[in-house]
């Protein structure tokens, strides 16, 4: 049996008359990497606030690497989404107080900064202003602050919001490597590829409630692949509409860019029986099922209430 | 994992603390505005006198005075002389102002703020020559012509029309105001020592007998303690004092209102809370201005002493009264830090502070408007009454601590001490449940009745 790193006990919390947290209980493995998902106000946010002590529970109970939440802070390592810096610190300056707000010896603590302003590329800016820092710069910096002091649990809400490419990749090796020594990571994102691609356990929440909590591959298994994608090989975008048209297509729209039909298929028609249909109806090039994606999953879930994934080009 | 310290809450509560000041009083402004401006003003003061001593040209020439008599230059021979002239001034000095125990130091003064004199003394009793000196004047031949009508000289020296026969002094456009004042005092002072002579008197003894003895006001208690009366402990004093506690708390509670909003502003504040609980942030702000305030204090205080014992006053303030000061000084902080604390975590900007922080303001401005009624009457019962209104109670009771010319009863100084903490208490109580809550609160900024239902869920 896996040791939990965070467990919460149905708890609740409320603002006035709303009710951001009802009765939760959820389990975060020790050394896991764990997607916290869920559309704008689902209640993550107040979910990692009383992970982090910030703000306490009205019912139930939280408990933080084996211990009350207060008492795990300084082995908790956070990068909220809105983050900040004080803008006329330098930022060596700013990162040796938050190493020592969470308890880090000033012996080699310079040494510890230095090394990491040299993990982000980033040791021309030690002894700059925060305020002289591009908003890339400003992030790696934010993320140093949340993890300087070697945390057993770091918490990243939005980590790769207004990274450039480099940047973001740069950003997802090192939470790689913390995951790879040992870390438990909780990771909350709106970017459902982002959560795919580095998450092995996903915790979809919406309105207060948990509504998901599995590993990766039991999502895969216990979500079953309802998207065929056809070619046609006259890559007409008309096809698309006469594809719609087939026996179990819910939905069927043109991606552009790939010259695709992308077909939904409804929970209670045979994926296999709609590809064959397909290939009957028009000439094709391609035709594929599509692998369940975290983004349909979460669409199925939570509803058509957020927008689709950046990143699917619908067209 | 990582070496950690377990040395807890103080730890977290002194990094802040630490912070707040080494940001605080190592930025230019601090530095400017709070350090140098004061020494600068405190030296400008003190030099003041001696710079204007220095850019004032010396007196030296004739005075022409046209006098039919002929007796009123030789007493303005005895009056312009450089000692005279400087005794006049001393004269003034104490005569104008309450600083009677600065003799030595006014005759210093005196000597500063006049030009070296070397008059001579010209007497013209031919009338007929006036156009002539006048133009002696114009081409600053002659310092000055003085003349002399006859009937200033009589023993009812007033005109036909019955009016006070008028002496002209007609000096050079150059001439300094303050040269021409102490020529036109000594002229004045020769005249009437002429008319008294011309008179058949003696100028000496008439001068004796008309001397206004001075008066030595004695106050004396109900306990039968007397004491000197002096307007400056009485006036100036307390309110030096209370400005003292006024300025360092309100400087310190400023820089806390302005930080706090800038770390909500700036979206910093999430941060912090991750790694300290509001509680500590609290009071590592609270304690991080409380050393920039007492630094301030120490500055300000040390000029304020170096004052006070240059002018022979240093036995103004005893060590009972410094150690009341401190108390009070305490106790005055910690209702505006928690004050201005709680109001900069509730609001996003200092145009919203304003609205939350006048009412309390109001309260805090009681002593600025009742500095004078408590420095006359410091145990009066306004004075009394409004030393038990919190938060103006530390203010209030420097200002009667320090404006009394006998001690105020111990068990209101003591009852003001305890039921002034206890009100910093509440006020520390409901101030950190506004923290706690309005830190992590966006948007519209809170109405006091809002305010007041966070004190009762925190």
């Amino acid at each position: 049996m896996t040791t939990a790193a965070v467990r919460l006990t149905s708890v609740r919390k409320r603002f006035g008359s709303t009710e951001a947290v009802r009765g939760m209980d959820l389990v975060v493995p020790e050394g896991s990497l764990t997607g916290f998902i869920g559309p704008n106000g689902a209640g993550k946010s107040t979910t990692i606030r009383m992970i982090m002590s910030i703000i306490h529970p009205d019912e139930g109970s939280v408990e933080v690497l084996g211990s009350d939440a207060i008492a795990a802070k300084d082995r908790i390592g956070y990068l909220p989404e809105e983050r900040g810096l004080y803008r006329r610190m330098r930022v060596t300056e700013f990162l040796k107080y938050m190493a020592t707000l969470k308890g880090v010896p000033s012996a080699g603590l310079g040494a510890r900064v230095h090394a990491w302003l040299e993990r982000v590329q980033l040791t021309e800016a030690a002894k700059k202003r925060c305020q002289e820092l591009s908003k890339g710069q400003q992030q790696k910096i934010q993320f140093i602050a949340s993890v300087i002091h070697d945390p057993d649990l770091i918490i990243l809400d939005e980590p790769f919001s207004g990274l450039d490419p480099v940047n973001a990749r740069l950003l997802n090796r090192l939470i790689r490597d913390l995951h790879a020594q040992g870390r438990t990571i909780i990771f909350s994102t709106h970017v459902m590829h982002q959560a795919e691609q580095l998450c092995d356990r996903i915790i979809l929440i919406n309105r207060g409630e948990k509504i998901l909590d599995a590993s990766m591959p039991e999502i895969h298994r216990r979500f079953d692949p309802r998207t065929v994608l056809v070619e046609p090989s006259s890559h007409d975008p008309a096809e698309a509409a006469r594809l719609a048209g087939l026996p179990g297509v819910q939905r069927a729209q043109w991606i552009a860019d790939r010259h695709m039909a992308e077909l939904s298929v409804a929970r209670e028609a045979d994926p296999q029986v709609v590809m064959r249909a397909a290939i009957g109806m028009i000439p094709v090039r391609t035709v594929e099922l599509r692998k369940t994606t975290l983004d349909d999953v979460f669409v199925e879930l939570v509803g058509e209430a957020m927008p689709a994934s950046e990143e699917s080009g619908n067209g | 994992m990582a070496e950690r310290r377990d040395d807890g809450a103080m730890r977290k509560i002194w990094a802040v603390a630490f912070r707040e000041l080494r940001h605080t009083v190592l930025t230019k402004g601090f530095i400017f505005g709070a350090l140098v401006m004061p020494v600068i003003m405190f030296g400008a003061i003190a030099a003041i006198g001696m710079l204007v001593g220095m850019q004032m040209a010396p007196v030296s020439g004739k005075v022409a005075i046209v006098d039919q008599s002929g007796r009123v230059a030789e007493f303005a021979r005895a009056e312009l002389t450089p000692e005279q002239v400087a005794k006049d001034m001393e004269e003034r000095l104490s005569r104008n102002s309450e600083f009677k125990s600065l003799g030595t130091a006014s005759g210093a003064q005196a000597s500063t703020v006049l030009p070296a004199f070397d008059v001579a003394v010209d007497s013209v009793p031919d009338a007929s020559r006036i156009d002539e000196l006048r133009a002696k004047v114009q081409s600053e031949e002659l310092l000055a012509l003085v003349i002399v009508p006859p009937e200033a000289l009589k023993a009812d020296p007033s005109d036909a029309e019955g009016n006070p026969a008028a002496v002209t002094l007609i000096v050079p456009t150059k001439s300094a105001p303050r040269t021409t004042a102490a020529m036109e005092r000594a002229l004045a002072r020769a005249i009437v020592k002429a008319r008294v002579t011309i008179a058949g008197s003696d100028y000496r003894s008439i001068n004796s007998l008309m001397e206004t003895p001075p008066t030595n006001v004695r106050r004396i208690s109900a306990e039968g303690v007397e004491s000197d009366e002096s307007r400056i402990t009485k006036m100036l004093l307390p309110m030096g004092f209370m400005m003292l506690i006024w300025i360092t708390t309100f400087t310190s509670g400023q820089y806390l209102l302005t930080t706090t909003i800038e770390e909500k502003a700036s979206k910093v504040m999430e941060v912090l809370l991750s790694a300290v609980s509001p509680m500590q942030l609290l009071c590592g702000k609270i304690l991080g201005y409380a050393m920039v305030s007492m630094l301030m204090l120490g500055i300000y205080g040390a000029l304020g002493t170096t004052a006070l014992a240059a002018a022979a006053m240093g036995d103004l303030v005893s060590p009972g009264m410094v150690a009341l000061l401190v108390v009070y000084f305490v106790m005055s902080y910690a209702f505006v830090s928690t004050m201005m604390a709680s109001v900069g975590s509730a609001v996003n900007d200092l145009r919203e502070a304003q609205s939350l922080v006048t009412p309390v303001m109001l309260i805090l401005t009681i002593p600025l408007m009742l500095w004078l009624p408590i420095s006359e009457q410091p145990n009066g019962m306004l004075a009394t009454v409004a030393s038990f209104i919190p938060p103006a109670i530390p203010f209030v009771m420097v200002l009667r601590v320090t404006a009394s010319s006998e001690p105020i009863a111990a068990w209101q100084v003591a009852v003001s001490i305890v039921w002034g903490f206890a009100w910093v208490a509440i006020f520390l109580w409901a101030g950190a449940k506004i923290f706690r809550v309005g830190v992590l609160m966006q948007g519209k900024p809170p109405t006091p009745r809002e305010l007041l239902k966070w004190i009762r869920m925190a």
